[in-house]
């Protein structure tokens, strides 16, 4: 067929692309961001949240006001979108929306059964899940003793089975082992959606696919940053790493066999679009760390993929800048209401 | 008379001296308590730092159980001069005589206090790992920042009951100089 994005796209999805694009004009710029900085408590924040797209979110809430709540109000807005777009969505896009909402499946699975593991009631930790991560089997997860358990009995419905291939085991859920299980299904996950994207191909594998594999790349680097110190092994930890980014195949073995930062920054040397980003990291108290790099440039794709048309990447783009936007206001609350002001400004602006 | 007229000046040596300590003991017990309020401060911010990488809901009220051991106490003892002295024992290293009453070593503030299981596990285990297994470095940072503060907690206790031990015998020096003075006088 010959390329028809142009040509078929509005036609199913056109409406829904114009929305978020409204949406997206809606996100807080640097004038908002300056304001919120200079307010002094939080009542004062929610102020000048009123004079933004949130509006009067935070209205129902009784005083005095919790940075906590204030992350769930805006993350319910997210949701409340999110849906939108989701009800109104065509195939490929629903399945795109699905594959998008697998990863706050992932985390709500995690969250339900260490809940367990601490002896929580079910209906506490049901309040906290990520509501785009929904599903009905929910309830039944923390009753699972083996990853064999969890998936036969609760997941085979539902979008995750897929990705439950490589982390069939009859170990017993502990820590180590959850969070083994938490990794290894990211890491389908994300593959399973590379994949899909490369093969809808067009604009929507153009845009998606760099975004999808900084993000394995991210995950592999995090990863072994975070393992430093663990009981984790190295053997393990190489199954963690996601397949589908640049790093693949060499710089996954060689970031295997890291011990520590130096020898990670050496591997991304090897890579021009990494090297930047490990030289910007400082180490003194106003410095940036790693994670702030790979979240700037998060930001950077994603606010470029709006400058193309007739793509799915956009939804995916917002929903990711919504999140940072939530990250950025939820650091500067917790600073404000901690009156600690030094790092108030280490927020990522967007606009 | 003349051993009453004899006591008064080294009275009065032994109150400058106890003054002194006293003093001492004051700018002690600022700086460490400054130090203490630096520690929490840098320890709060990093948990909202490791909030910032991991998600909200990672790093809260969810990931602890609400009924915890203690993973380090306070053992007390009190010595002749009624003077007593804080020390904080960690879970598995305690010796017999070292126990004393069992209180919480922080009272339960949200956020990351120490715990194990029940004493019949071998080893304590460490809160870190409520949070998973691959926990970023801020919110390592925030525990070290918490356990010098827990250090510190212990030491201004035992500064405190030293400053108030200083100031009552002082108190009772000057007393014992002004029976003196008049009769000297």
């Amino acid at each position: 067929m010959l390329e028809g994005a142009e040509l078929c796209f509005n036609v199913d999805h056109g409406y829904l692309e114009g929305l978020v694009r409204g949406c997206k004009a809606g996100l807080l710029t640097q004038q908002d961001y300056v304001n919120l900085v200079q307010c002094e408590t939080l009542e004062d924040l929610k102020i000048h949240l009123q004079t933004t797209d949130y509006g009067n979110f935070l209205a129902n809430q009784t005083s005095p006001l919790a940075v906590s709540t204030i992350d769930t109000e805006m993350r319910k807005k997210l949701c409340r979108e999110f849906e939108y777009f989701r009800n109104h969505s065509l195939e490929p896009l629903s399945t795109f929306f699905t594959y998008m909402t697998c990863s706050y499946m992932i985390d709500n699975v995690i969250l339900l059964m260490n809940g367990a593991l601490q002896k929580k009631s079910v209906k506490e930790m049901l309040v906290k899940c990520h509501p785009l991560g929904r599903f009905t089997e929910m309830e039944a997860v923390n009753i699972a003793e083996t990853p064999s358990d969890l998936f036969n009995a609760i997941l085979v419905e539902t979008p995750l089975a897929p990705f439950f291939q490589d982390c069939m085991s009859e170990n017993t859920l502990d820590e180590l082992n959850i969070e083994i299980l938490r990794n290894k299904l990211y890491k389908s996950y994300i593959e399973a959606f590379y994949k899909f994207c490369k093969n809808h191909g067009d604009v929507t594998a153009e845009i998606m696919c760099p975004i999808l594999e900084f993000e394995a790349d991210r995950r592999a680097f995090i990863i072994t940053l975070n393992s430093f110190g663990t009981e984790l092994s190295k053997e393990d930890r190489e199954t963690l790493y996601p397949t589908c980014g640049k790093l693949y195949p060499e710089g996954l073995r060689l970031l295997a066999q890291a011990e520590d930062f130096e020898q990670m920054k050496r591997v991304a040397d090897h890579y021009g679009v990494y090297k930047p980003l490990f030289e910007a990291v400082g180490d003194g108290s106003g410095a940036k760390t790693l994670e702030d790099m790979f979240y700037e440039r998060e930001v950077q794709m994603n606010v470029l993929a709006f400058n193309r048309q007739f793509h799915y990447g956009v939804f995916y783009a917002y929903t990711k800048l919504k999140e940072q936007e939530m990250r950025n206001v939820v650091w500067i609350a917790e600073c404000i209401s901690q009156r600690h002001r030094a790092k108030i400004n280490s927020y990522i602006p967007i606009l | 008379m003349w051993a009453e007229a004899m006591a008064a000046p080294d009275l009065r040596a032994q109150l400058d001296s106890l003054l002194l300590q006293l003093l001492g003991d004051l700018e002690e017990l600022e700086a460490k308590r400054a130090a203490l309020n630096a520690r929490v401060e840098e320890g709060w911010l990093s948990l909202s730092k490791a909030r910032y990488n991991m998600g909200a809901k990672s790093v809260g009220p969810l990931q602890y159980a609400s009924r915890m051991e203690p993973q380090v106490r306070v053992g007390t003892s009190e010595a002749q001069d009624a003077l007593q002295k804080f020390w904080l024992v960690r879970a598995g290293t305690q010796t017999p005589e070292e126990v004393g009453p069992r209180e919480a070593a922080l009272r339960r503030r949200k956020g990351l206090t120490r715990t194990p299981e029940p004493d019949p596990s071998p080893a304590p285990q460490d809160p870190l790992n409520w949070f998973g297994i691959l926990v970023p470095h801020s919110l390592r940072q925030a525990q070290a920042s918490f356990r010098e503060g827990l250090q510190l907690a212990a030491d201004m206790a035992s500064l405190q009951s030293r400053i108030n031990e200083g100031r009552s015998q002082v108190r009772g020096l000057q007393e014992k100089l002004k029976q003196l003075e008049p009769r000297a006088a």
